[in-house]
């Protein structure tokens, strides 16, 4: 270990912009995840909160099931078992934006489960005999209020993506997880481009998370 | 003029479950009342309002709003739609005034006139205007509820019912969560809309409302009605024993 010879240069110098085309691909797959993902969600949650039995049953059963298996088995699952069920072939960008909206959409619905819930029902009864129909005061009452309170953890969820997305390196997406595997198979400096990939994660997760923390803090505040 | 009920319960039962929470109660309320609800808690008051309000759904018997059914154990399809015709006929103060907290005060007041009513955005807020001006806070027009002391917050929901001009005003104990200083500029406003002919039902823990604003006193406990009385004749000389004990404990 003492004599290792670090070469950075091998990371940052010509291969910086290859990394960079991964990074760029990570935060491309993190945000459109995150947008399909929050309306997987709202679809799960809807079911969840139905007033009939079978949609409940549905979203309910889906909801358990995403929950409690790995998602880089729903990944793999999502990206050889489908094409044999349905008969199409999906590249496999597409098999990783599905798997992990479908993921993280079963926990954003909780979140938008307990949103919704929070909402004190003496708003929403003093809406009903104000005479507003139920969907207007869904949207108008309850909703504005429970997306003030599931902001924060949506954006922790985007955390998450972040990080999840280097799953996709496994069918082979070229993310910087990727890229990085990529890399070092050619540069054969693992610790020089693990250690970059790490640090960049960090760089991007970290501050994230602060704010996140800090704006929760400033909303309980209110 | 003899006046003519505005809306009545029609022996109403209601049950959570084991718990028998209302009996068989029978009250109309006439026009231009102001019937005060007593009785100790878990009398069933809160729950006969809710029902009339139309959140309860009765287990027995039904509402009546100027002759037409309104609510019955079934929910039948014209029932339905006779309560969505009248539904914002009847408007409700509650104990923890529940103004929407997203909300500006005026914003408040203009929802439902806006979306209910589909009145122009001038008109609905000229009238809130005028009832933020009557309950003596047009100053807080832009003011968020949260801002506000909990008798302003409730007086802000008085003028939010008020704005859909109701024909008739529940009030579900509007004092209780006040402190005894703000309680006193919630029942001025109370007492302005009484003298102004409004036919309100009351149900509260303010003896000193019931007795000297209020029309008729209604008793309840354990889930009946068990005396009425015109106005303050039911303060001076309750007849039944359970109400003479129940008054007692206001005398200390």
């Amino acid at each position: 270990m003492f004599k290792y010879q670090f070469r950075w240069d091998m990371v940052l110098g010509d291969n910086f912009d290859f990394m960079m085309s991964g990074l760029q691909m990570t935060l491309i797959i993190s945000a459109s995840t995150l947008v399909l993902a929050m309306i997987a969600g709202l679809i799960i949650a809807l079911l969840d909160m139905s007033r009939f039995p079978p949609a409940r049953w549905i979203g309910l059963t889906f909801g358990e099931i995403i929950r409690n298996t790995p998602i880089l088995v729903q990944l793999l699952w999502v990206y050889y078992v489908l094409p044999i069920v349905f008969s199409v072939r999906i590249d496999s960008l597409t098999a990783l934006i599905i798997g992990l909206s479908l993921y993280q959409g079963a926990f954003i619905s909780e979140v938008y489960r307990s949103g919704i819930q929070g909402v004190p029902r003496g708003h929403s009864e003093a809406a009903q005999v104000l005479g507003l129909t139920p969907l207007q005061n869904f949207i108008r009452i309850v909703l504005p209020q429970a997306i003030r309170m599931t902001l924060p953890p949506l954006a922790s969820n985007f955390v998450q993506l972040i990080k999840f997305s280097s799953l996709g390196a496994v069918i082979s997406v070229s993310e910087i997880t990727r890229r990085g595997m990529e890399l070092s198979a050619s540069n054969f400096r693992p610790l020089e481009t693990f250690t970059f990939i790490a640090v960049v994660y960090f760089i991007i997760c970290w501050p994230l998370a602060m704010g996140i923390r800090w704006w929760e803090r400033r909303l309980r505040a209110r | 003029m003899a006046s003519s009920p505005i809306i009545v319960a029609e022996g109403i039962s209601k049950r959570f479950g084991e718990n028998q929470v209302l009996t068989r109660v029978s009250l109309p309320v006439m026009e231009r009342d102001v019937l005060c609800v007593v009785g100790p808690s878990g009398s069933g008051k809160t729950t006969l309002l809710r029902c009339l309000a139309l959140l309860e759904t009765p287990s027995e018997g039904r509402v009546v709003m100027e002759g037409a059914t309104i609510s019955t154990p079934e929910q039948e399809k014209p029932v339905k739609a006779a309560a969505r015709a009248v539904r914002s006929e009847i408007g409700m103060v509650f104990q923890h005034f529940n103004l929407w907290p997203h909300m500006s005060v005026l914003e408040n007041l203009i929802e439902a006139p806006l979306r209910v009513k589909k009145m122009p955005r001038v008109e609905a807020v000229a009238i809130a205007e005028a009832l933020l001006a009557k309950v003596n806070l047009l100053d807080k027009r832009d003011a968020y509820p949260a801002r506000l002391s909990g008798g302003q917050q409730q007086r802000v929901a008085i003028a939010r019912a008020l704005a859909m001009s109701p024909k008739v005003l529940l009030f579900d104990e509007a004092t209780s969560a006040l402190d005894p200083e703000l309680r006193r500029e919630v029942l001025l406003v109370m007492r302005q809309l009484a003298a102004e002919g409004m036919t309100m039902l009351v149900v509260t823990h303010e003896m000193g409302f019931a007795r000297h604003v209020g029309t008729r006193t209604v008793f309840m406990d354990r889930g009946e009605i068990v005396e009425e009385a015109p106005g303050a004749a039911f303060f001076e000389a309750p007849k039944t024993e359970r109400a003479q004990r129940f008054l007692q404990q206001f005398e200390e």
